[in-house]
């Protein structure tokens, strides 16, 4: 039993990193229609310059600030000079550039920091848990703590401020929310940026959970996000979220539990297979 | 020679688009307290006139002036904040938000500029007040609560007067507010128009029913083919043999004269 609920606590926090992954893309993919793959180069980046900045200053919380600001700005970047001049051209125009976009980035970091994995090894400062014979690791205490953070301030951010309301109404209709006096420029460009600062911290909260850092490591997290949101239902922020925590404990619990000799990832599409087969149009997608 | 009480001054207006010239040179004024009509068959260029003086379109050539400040150029959400709020000839609401919700997005306006405004809370009781005042203006208070995708058009096209309303504008544009509607609900609107007309909006109207157009304007602008073919009060359009010729074809202006003596 105890095994049982130390699983799913691993999987919790493996889903919450990837719901922070996916906040991005989904943020993006509402308000742009663009599937943003780059967001898992945006997070590499994030992951090493977290790693570099901590091996120089010695500082978690320098690290985790300079990723957020440095990769909110590679985030900008890109909506303003990659997505934003393609947005008149079909939709697959952007794909193929962000897809691009990634692989440079991937090779951009394997060219700076070379193709070797790097250790990131050292603990977040949070305090160990304890319930009865449950221990909760100070890693995983922190890992749970910044993405409830980080969910919280977002859900406060997207359903209560005129900011969020501002959003909403460029996701669904920006030309109309320009006749109402909102600036969808500016709307685009916070979504980038908190978009990618949580990417940011997202790099550096996996790469201090795995305690490594290498050039390839957003393979992986691209393919999941892009189903993630398809899976949580497309444009739905909270789905995605959802159907990443869900994600994260499936597939932990399948690795435990079930004598099944897949690797996780291949345990992880399944399981996303399985649920579009059944539904379509995604978790908490609009009927079809 | 330009009128002093002017609060809209388009000159020598140009809009092209590759070697279509869908607005060629079009010149008129709009003053205070004014219901202009801006008429002519399909493909006049009268939508893509109010694409530019609401910002969306940025003119070829000529230049737009608003309480006598150039506007050309300008992006459309810093014409909404100038107090120019603008209707759709196909109504676009926020689908799947509120009625109420849709207006209080118009009454961010002054709180989208800077962050700390922006990170206030959207749903306060004044907001509510201010929205249901909104509603009331456009008989649409029964159905604040519902989400604005299941409304009937004339419902939308209120709804949408009632959105441009919320950011105080003092020139409203109306693109094709009446098509569609039925007769008593036409009569509704032209008393809503007549109505903020009264508190000081100047507005600005595309309309395809001459029926409705020459009830409701003061004065009306015919545009043909991007160009401006007539201007004058609707008595005087309305005699006008080319504005005939325009809208039934050479040999239309007979008829006309003969059908409505």
């Amino acid at each position: 039993m105890y095994l049982f609920i130390e699983q799913s606590l691993n999987g919790l926090a493996v889903g919450s990193i990837y719901a922070l992954i996916t906040l991005g893309l989904a943020l993006v993919y509402g308000i742009l229609g663009v599937l943003h793959v780059a967001h898992a180069g945006i997070y590499t980046v994030g992951a090493y310059i977290g790693y570099g900045v901590y091996a120089c200053t010695g500082s978690l919380v320098m690290a985790i600030l300079v990723g957020m600001v440095a990769c909110s700005c590679l985030g900008v970047l890109i909506e303003r000079f990659i997505y934003f001049p393609l947005l008149k051209f079909p939709p697959y125009v952007p794909l193929i550039s962000s897809i691009a976009l990634f692989m440079g980035m991937e090779e951009f970091c394997r060219l700076v920091a070379g193709p070797s994995v790097r250790t990131f090894s050292l603990e977040l400062p949070f305090p160990e848990l304890k319930f009865l014979d449950i221990v909760i690791s100070p890693t995983l205490t922190g890992i749970f703590a910044i993405s409830a953070t980080i969910f919280l301030v977002l859900w406060f951010i997207t359903t209560k401020t005129e900011l969020g309301l501002a959003m909403r109404a460029t996701s669904q209709d920006m030309d109309i929310a320009s006749s109402v006096g909102i600036d969808g420029h500016r709307i685009i460009d916070i979504i980038f940026i908190l978009g990618s600062a949580i990417a940011a911290v997202a790099g550096i909260l996996v790469g201090i959970y795995y305690n490594e850092v290498y050039p390839a490591m957003g393979t992986v997290p691209a393919y999941k996000s892009l189903a993630l949101i398809v899976v949580g239902g497309l444009g739905s922020v909270q789905g995605a979220v959802i159907a990443a925590l869900l994600l994260g404990i499936a597939e932990t619990l399948l690795i435990g539990y079930a004598n099944i000799p897949l690797p996780r990832d291949a345990l992880a599409f399944i399981a996303m297979i399985a649920v579009l087969l059944w539904r379509p149009q995604g978790l908490f997608g609009k009927g079809a | 020679m330009r009128n002093d009480r002017a609060i809209l001054q388009i000159s020598d207006l140009s809009k092209h688009f590759g070697g279509l010239k869908a607005v060629e040179r079009v010149s008129f004024d709009l003053l205070e307290g004014e219901i202009l009509g801006l008429l002519g068959p399909n493909g006049a260029g009268k939508t893509t006139c109010f694409n530019m003086i609401s910002g969306i379109y940025k003119p070829t050539s000529g230049s737009i002036l608003f309480h006598k400040k150039r506007t050309d150029g300008l992006s459309p959400h810093q014409m909404a904040r100038m107090g120019i709020g603008r209707t759709f000839q196909i109504v676009r609401p926020f689908a799947t938000m509120t009625v109420l919700e849709n207006i209080i997005i118009s009454l961010g306006l002054q709180n989208y500029q800077t962050i700390g405004r922006s990170s206030k809370k959207w749903f306060t009781p004044t907001t509510r007040q201010k929205a249901m005042e909104i509603l009331e203006q456009v008989s649409l208070c029964g159905l604040a609560f519902k989400k604005a995708g299941i409304l009937p058009l004339g419902d939308l096209r209120r709804l949408e007067i009632g959105r441009a309303l919320a950011l105080k504008p003092e020139l409203l544009l109306l693109d094709e507010s009446f098509s569609g509607l039925r007769h008593e609900k036409i009569s509704e609107m032209e008393k809503l128009i007549l109505s903020l007309v009264k508190k000081g909006i100047s507005v600005l109207l595309i309309e395809h029913n001459m029926k409705v157009a020459m009830k409701l304007c003061h004065r009306v602008v015919v545009l043909d083919h991007g160009r401006k073919l007539a201007e004058g009060t609707p008595e005087d359009i309305a005699s006008d043999t080319r504005v005939i010729e325009a809208y039934l074809g050479k040999g239309g202006s007979a008829y006309y004269a003969t059908s409505s003596e």
